[in-house]
């Protein structure tokens, strides 16, 4: 027998589970912006504000695919070697035909292929998550090295700038593209059918199995989005750099994984988060080495500061815990 | 027995925010005697179990341990030291050790005293004599636990709690894994271990074990002790009238459905086979049927449960509905094919506690929630709410499953399986650890489902609830049915005859 009973709580509790809860991590921005303008002027101008979110972006996106997949209690550690592989090879079909469009979707392409490998060995050949994709890290990184010959590949078409370059309505392209990531990418985890079943495949997979949830299915799904969502920041990445590099995106899936806890998913325990919490935690990192560099923090000192940020994350979610019981 | 007592809870109280968990409970138990602690979910016996074993502080009162006072504030292992042990329903032995390991993990006889070196020699020896003392010495104390069947587990926990010389073993709910064969051998130890002179709470939901080894019984009801008397001079009603607190009337066996079996066959099961202990396993079940089966465990009842909803692979065999074969190869499949199987683990298998009551609903069926392939939060509530409010489940369409009682968590894994569209429900063990009134509202909810035009089957080691359920029960042994017993032979007698008669190991 058990002794759960429902405690009401009082309207202290609900503010203060709110505070700590979905609008915690909105405050801590808000605390976080505030200071940075209060220390300098530049840093709360129009250009610099916009300048963050589209910092922001290329980890944002790879972000909302780590969030499908950390959800699903899975973790994919290869996001950064596959956008450094899809963009290659895109990259090269790019220079090749000197068509962007092809470029763009054989890269995408690239993308989804790179990710249905991870998912079909974790689901189906049931390999741990995290040795898979530790392992096809170094794979898909490796092959875009020896695919390249180890340099970056220049010379794109010059349509290919166009997307970093340009503006709809005074905000940039890359925001714009931001926005509409997002917005599917959200309604897709919150009121999809699929997207339900990433919740409950991630809180227990056996129940969600024998409910007739095809949980290897689930499983491929959010890895394939992994890989898509990262091959389409490459795309982004590549439009700023106006190169594929084999290079690119080294310890980006560190960062799109503290976006996802700093938005309060879980790496213990699936079935936990959400997509606005992750964009405003992609947000919140990019503010944070935006604002340090505006206030000339050495590069050393901002890692120092990023996993403080990290930690403190993670003291947030415990104290919501607590207070939610 | 001695006159003074072993121990004694004086006006215990203990609250909560917002409620009062135990409210001026008193206990005495004297030395070498067996007392039963009963009361439904919620009525509070665990808790007052969790604040004897230092789990819990408790508010107020006083607890005497062989007339002596102890603090107020103790932690688990000072209860142990005091000589209070516990063994809980989730058993709390590490699996990966082995069992001489387990019985004495942070107690480990050392080789020189002052440097850590376990002498294993010894610990083995040691782990030997405190099994003999329960006549269980057929367990190997080199054995992982994890490679040992639940009931050995069991003995080894028992053990574990003796060598730390407790005086008081609490037992909560420890025959609800174990067969009834089993449960005997359990009645060998209690008898063992009164001999010594330990004293023994049971917490029990299965009265008819109370009658079996009990000399008293407390009943607890919403926090206060109801009722305290002799095993002797009480009998089941009077019991079950203390607990629930009004006339209760024991479970009938439901009125007979004769007409059930002119039915046509809705669910049949063809020459069912998995290539170890199930073998060629034929039966049918009528539209309007609730079939129950029974047997004892090692029967291969939820084998068998498992592969007829494709949770676990057929070696061959077919299943139709409505003469329509149904693939079984996965529970996708099978559900689509309107078979659905209820899991006897309602944690790990059932639910998905971290998510609240309406979204494991809606799981099993996201057609009726859903409009142009987006859930709406709205229909997805209100699916919630007709559950709750049918099923009476004490919590709101947003509570986490999780934060419910067991009786409640297993009613929102019946609405999941009710609102799935399936036509054939399996119920497998659907009450275990639930309490009385909330028994008899599920096995409600399962003949309601089939006289809709479904069938269900339900399988069980109680027979209480085989007779209340049934319209017709098979019996199983080592992965065959050994016996029918249709509509009008079913009783109490007989199927308790024909499943303690079917034999709990075939090599003998």
């Amino acid at each position: 027998m058990s002794e759960n009973r429902v405690k009401l709580a009082s309207p202290i509790d609900f503010i203060r589970h709110q505070l700590l809860g979905k609008l915690g991590i909105v405050f801590g921005l808000a605390i976080l912006v505030f200071s940075f303008a209060m220390m300098s002027p530049v840093f709360i101008s129009s250009g610099n504000l916009s300048n963050i979110l589209v910092q922001s972006a290329v980890n944002a996106i790879i972000a909302a695919g780590m969030t499908f997949v950390v959800i699903c209690g899975q973790i994919d550690l290869s996001v950064g070697a596959t956008l450094a592989l899809s963009t290659c090879i895109g990259a090269k079909v790019m220079v090749k035909t000197g068509n962007v469009m092809l470029g763009v979707v054989v890269t995408l392409a690239a993308g989804i292929v790179l990710g249905v490998i991870n998912g079909v060995i974790v689901a189906y050949i049931d390999f741990p998550p995290f040795i898979t994709t530790l392992s096809t890290m170094w794979l898909f990184r490796g092959v875009a090295y020896v695919y390249t010959g180890g340099q970056a590949i220049t010379n794109l078409p010059d349509g290919m700038m166009s997307l970093a370059m340009n503006s709809f309505l005074r905000i940039p392209l890359i925001v714009w593209l931001l926005i509409l990531v997002y917005v599917i990418c959200h309604i897709f985890l919150s009121q999809s059918g699929a997207g339900r079943k990433i919740y409950a495949v991630g809180d227990n997979p056996e129940a969600s199995r024998l409910t007739g949830i095809n949980v290897k299915g689930v499983k491929l799904l959010v890895f394939t989005l992994s890989g898509f969502l990262a091959a389409l920041s490459g795309v982004i990445l590549m439009s700023r750099l106006n190169s594929g590099q084999p290079i690119a995106g080294q310890s980006f899936e560190m960062y799109a994984i503290a976006a996802a806890v700093i938005g309060g998913a879980s790496l213990t325990k699936g079935g936990i988060g959400n997509m606005p919490g992750t964009i405003i935690g992609a947000v919140f990192i990019a503010t944070l080495q935006n604002g340090l560099t505006i206030l000339n923090v050495s590069s050393f000192w901002q890692q120092v500061f990023m996993g403080i940020v990290v930690l403190f994350a993670i003291g947030l979610d415990k104290l919501r815990k607590r207070a939610s019981f | 027995m001695t006159n003074t007592p072993l121990l004694e809870l004086k006006s215990i109280r203990k609250v909560f925010p917002g409620v009062i968990a135990l409210d001026d409970v008193s206990l005495t138990i004297y030395e070498g005697e067996v007392v039963a602690l009963l009361g439904e979910n919620g009525a509070g016996k665990s808790t007052l179990m969790k604040v004897l074993s230092g789990a819990y502080q408790r508010d107020g009162g006083e607890i005497y341990i062989s007339s002596k006072q102890i603090p107020k504030h103790y932690t688990p292992r000072e209860a142990k030291e005091l000589g209070i042990g516990i063994i809980y329903q989730e058993l709390s032995l590490v699996s990966e050790l082995s069992v001489a390991e387990n019985i004495f993990l942070t107690r480990e006889p050392r080789k020189v005293k002052s440097i850590n070196l376990v002498d294993y020699k010894k610990m083995f020896q040691l782990a030997k004599e405190q099994l003999e003392k329960l006549d269980v010495s057929y367990i190997d104390v080199k054995a992982k636990i994890g490679s040992l069947p639940l009931p050995e587990r069991q003995m080894v926990e028992i053990a574990k709690a003796l060598s730390q010389n407790c005086s008081v073993i609490i037992m909560d709910e420890p025959t609800t894994s174990l067969t009834w064969e089993e449960t005997l051998r359990l009645f060998d130890v209690i008898n063992s271990l009164k001999k010594q002179g330990v004293a023994v709470i049971y917490i029990s939901h299965r009265l008819a074990e109370i009658f079996e080894i009990c000399d008293r019984a407390t009943v607890m009801r919403d926090g206060k002790v109801v009722g305290d008397c002799k095993i002797s001079e009480t009998n089941q009603q009077k019991i079950i009238s203390m607990m629930t607190g009004r006339n209760f009337t024991l479970t009938q066996r439901a009125e007979s459905k004769s007409e059930i079996q002119d039915n046509k066959i809705l669910f049949s099961a063809q020459k069912i086979s998995d290539g170890k202990m199930i073998k060629n396993v034929t039966f049918d079940v009528h539209q309007g049927e609730v079939l129950g089966i029974g047997g004892l465990i090692g029967a291969q009842r939820t084998e068998l449960m498992r592969i007829i909803s494709g949770v676990d692979k057929a070696k061959s065999g077919k299943v139709f509905i409505d003469g329509q074969e149904v693939n079984i190869s996965s529970p996708v499949k099978a559900t689509k094919g309107m078979i659905g199987y209820l899991s006897e683990n309602r944690k790990e298998e059932g639910l998905n506690l971290g998510l609240t009551i309406s979204e494991n609903i809606i799981l099993s069926n996201f057609g009726d929630v859903s409009d142009v392939g987006l859930v709406k939060k709205k229909k997805v509530s209100e699916t919630g709410n007709k559950y709750i409010s049918s099923l009476k489940i004490k919590g709101r369409a947003g509570t986490i499953v999780g934060n419910l009682s067991g009786g409640n968590q297993q009613k929102v894994a019946i609405s999941k399986w009710l609102n799935s569209g399936c036509r054939v429900l399996i119920f497998d063990e659907p009450t275990r650890g639930i309490d009385v009134a909330a028994k008899t509202e599920i096995h409600d909810l399962i003949r309601e489902f089939s006289q809709r035009g479904n069938a269900a089957i339900v399988v069980s080691s109680e027979v209480n609830e085989l007779v209340a359920v049934s319209d017709r029960i098979l019996v199983m042994s080592h992965g065959e049915i050994v016996s029918e017993i249709f509509d009008c032979e079913i009783s109490q007698d007989r199927v308790m005859y024909d499943v303690t008669s079917s034999g709990g190991k075939k090599h003998e």
